[in-house]
């Protein structure tokens, strides 16, 4: 909960930061000494001259390192990000070998990918060289000051103590740079491209075209759909969004209140018993419901046989001689939100539990001796209380649902069809959420670049709620109100 | 008084039963119908009509070119070793700069941590999918352990939350003595931790065994003895092999079910405290 207090405007904060930085920099290169300046080309220099030599044979064997890396592969690569490459895949004659072969093409994604990724290196390369002269010019104050500098031994552990947090952050943080916010911001300028199924490396090259998928995204004319399917699915995601959260943690709620009710026996068989439909994998249980609520499934025979399906279709509420629980846009969608509940109740149930036991007996019991009854304690002790712990929980789980992928692929993919020309022209369904129908772009239609402006979008979706979220609902000061 | 109360006791208990059947039905439809002797899906009858134990002798021991169940459940359980020593390791490292140690940029990298999980974990996929094809890692386990184990990282709030609520004056103890940080880490914070090591191992070893959407972009080379458990269970109800394969389906499904189930049963334990006992306390 420490972020929500100080949400005082991270942005300006992270610009001070820079600017700072910066400043600092420029005060180390025109104050420094002699070392200082050597290490502006010599990385190791400003070390050497207060006989740290070991790191500065470190630091300039790096220097050297990221000074070839970029000359041989990352420059060139930077190069050609301002078009993505130009030569495109062509069979040519070679009079050497007689035969045909393949030119020295440009990968266009490969261009992409790791200019990109040489980018990146190259920016956090110049980040590294200056804080190397700051610390050097820390150093030669310190020298200045007749303080003690340290040895290579004592580097070494104060890794182990004061710097203890560099040791513990550097590789996670390396594997978070490399598996998500690199390939994030690959993604993000893949929006700004037109890499499609008609752009396809190697064969074809892509290139950037600003806004144009972004502007795609909002029309609706004969031939480009997206607008339309674009308005359905975030219509959809957001209104099962709403239901997944809300039932889930109502109905988990209920059940705990009943299962830890002080009438009920065998309090831990029940909780292990809803425990255990959750246990099993997802990809088990969606899989095998899935197929229990088909056309022609075991609850269609079921129905058929008690007379339901009859009345229903007498009704007018079918029309089929089976009930469509996966396969008519209105039925899966109330379907799917029931099968919803069925996998979410046992999560919160878990959660409410834990909650529920930590309220703290002297609140209920002055309430009682109040005068209050049950429900009134209900009201004003215990859901406050719940909503009060859980309501960042509530959050997440909200922006989780929103991506929530299992429930709805599983049990609609190869099952659903769309019957909706307009949605099915831009790969859409109506049961689709925006990251069912971002997998079905790729997956199905190679179109890389409407599939990045999908996720970029569902990131403004989920920032906005919640942003929202934390600033006006989950105030900072409801925090005494329990303790 | 007492008559009334005997009635609720009794509503409360047939409200439960009620609802426990609903939730431990689709289960129990598992389990009888891997028993099953029929192979295709009974659409007539819940229980089978006649009961074998072919399925799991086929699917254990006989694979065929559809169902390597033997060798997906080796490929999952070295991904998933593999994945529960790092991102264990990556989480409880996350968690204890976090929580234990001020430094500068704390506040900022968590902050950007929330802003990270705001995009579909699917869009990076894609791009990490690039990357891994470009160096050949796809269709592989080294590839597999990374896409699960490489941004662990990030999922480090649960155990933080709980290092929160072990009491400052006991580190500090711990640095009076004259104890180093890593020291402190090891021999104090850890052993306080059970509950929550263990959480953090259980559940990131059950990633690649429930994980679907991530496997299934990397894995793409169709070769069924290169997948996990959960690809090749899937692919087992594509239409047209559903009718011949839907009962091993569900042979294979208790074979994961219950040493998962058993393992989120020990873990669900300490979910609670994990997410719970921090605001509480805090």
């Amino acid at each position: 909960m420490n972020n929500v207090k100080k949400k005082k405007n991270p942005m300006t904060a992270f610009f001070e930061a820079i600017g700072r930085f910066i400043k600092e920099f420029g005060q180390a290169v025109k104050d420094g000494d002699s070392g200082v300046k050597a290490s502006l080309l010599l990385m190791g220099a400003g070390y050497w001259k207060r006989g740290q030599k070991l790191k500065g044979v470190l630091v300039t064997l790096l220097e050297i390192a990221v000074i070839l890396y970029n000359v041989f592969i990352g420059f060139p690569y930077i190069g050609k990000l301002g078009h993505l490459g130009t030569v495109q895949q062509e069979m040519i004659y070679n009079p050497t070998t007689m035969k045909n072969e393949v030119n020295n093409y440009d990968n266009s994604l490969l261009c992409l990918l790791f200019g990109v990724i040489s980018l990146v290196f190259l920016i956090v390369a110049v980040a590294l060289w200056m804080v190397n002269i700051r610390t050097t010019y820390k150093l030669q104050k310190r020298a200045e000051a007749g303080k003690h500098i340290n040895t290579f031994k004592e580097d070494c552990r104060e890794l182990l103590n004061d710097k203890f947090h560099f040791t513990l952050l550097s590789l996670p943080v390396l594997g978070i740079i490399i598996f998500n916010v690199l390939p994030l911001i690959v993604m993000i300028c893949v929006a700004f491209t037109n890499y499609d199924q008609n752009h396809m490396p190697p064969a074809k090259l892509f290139t950037w075209v600003g806004l144009a998928n972004f502007k795609s995204l909002f029309t609706t004319s004969m031939t480009v759909t997206f607008g339309y399917t674009f308005r359905r699915i975030l219509v959809w995601t957001l209104i099962w969004a709403v239901f997944a959260t809300v039932t889930t943690y109502v109905g988990g709620i209920l059940l705990s209140l009943l299962i830890n009710s002080k009438l009920t026996r065998f309090k831990k068989m029940w909780r292990t018993l809803f425990v255990t439909s959750i246990a099993v994998p997802q990809f088990v249980t969606l899989l095998l419901i899935r197929n229990f609520f088909a056309s022609n499934g075991i609850v269609n025979t079921f129905l058929a046989h008690a007379g339901i399906t009859g009345f229903l279709k007498h009704l007018g509420w079918i029309s089929t001689n089976y009930v469509p629980f996966l396969t008519n846009p209105t039925w899966a969608k109330v379907t799917i939100i029931m099968i919803n509940i069925w996998v979410g109740v046992p999560y919160l149930m878990l959660i409410a539990t834990g909650v529920l036991m930590n309220i703290p007996e002297e609140l209920k019991e002055s309430a009682r001796i109040d005068g209050a009854n049950k429900f009134q304690i209900f009201k004003s002790i215990t859901m406050p209380y719940m909503l009060f712990i859980t309501g960042p929980y509530l959050v997440t789980q909200f922006t989780a649902n929103i991506n929530n992928f299992n429930v709805i692929y599983l049990l609609t993919q190869d099952v659903y069809t769309t019957t909706n020309q307009k949605l099915a022209a831009s790969q859409g369904k109506e049961i689709d959420l925006l990251v069912t129908w971002l997998y079905r772009l790729t997956s199905e239609q190679y179109n890389y670049k409407m599939a990045a402006v999908i996720g970029i979008c569902v990131f403004i979706v989920c920032a906005i709620i919640t942003l929202f979220a934390f600033n006006f609902l989950i105030k900072g000061d409801k925090e005494d109100t329990f303790k | 008084m007492s008559k009334k109360k005997v009635m609720s006791t009794i509503a409360v208990h047939v409200l439960l039963a009620v609802l426990a059947f609903i939730w431990i039905l689709p289960i129990i439809w598992l389990a009888v119908t891997s028993f099953s002797g029929y192979d295709g899906m009974n659409t007539s009858r819940f229980f089978p009509e006649t009961w074998s134990l072919k399925n799991y002798t086929r699917i254990l021991f006989h694979p065929d070119t559809v169902a390597q169940f033997p060798a997906w459940f080796k490929n999952t359980l070295i991904i998933a070793i593999f994945t529960c020593i790092i991102s264990s390791c990556f989480v409880l490292m996350v968690s204890y700069a976090m929580s234990c140690m001020r430094f500068k940029g704390r506040k900022a990298m968590m902050n950007i941590a929330v802003m990270l999980q705001l995009f579909p974990g699917f869009l990076s996929m894609i791009a990490i999918y690039f990357i891994l094809k470009s160096i050949n890692l796809t269709n592989s386990h080294v590839g597999m352990i990374f896409v699960y184990s490489g941004a662990a990282g990030l999922g480090y709030l649960v155990a933080k939350g709980f290092f929160d609520t072990i009491p400052t004056s006991l580190r500090e103890a711990a640095y009076l003595e004259g104890a180093s940080e890593a020291r402190t880490f090891f021999t104090i914070v850890l052993p306080l931790s059970k509950p929550i090591v263990v959480y953090t191992v259980i559940s990131s070893f059950l990633v690649p065994w429930t994980d679907f959407v991530f496997a299934k972009i990397i894995l793409n080379s169709g070769i069924s003895s290169d997948w996990t458990v959960a690809i090749g269970l899937y692919n087992m109800l594509k239409k047209q092999l559903l009718p011949s394969y839907f009962s091993r389906f569900c042979a294979g499904g208790m074979l994961v079910a219950i040493p998962i189930g058993i393992l989120f049963i020990i873990m669900q334990k300490f979910y609670v405290e994990g997410i719970t006992g921090g605001s509480v306390k805090g």
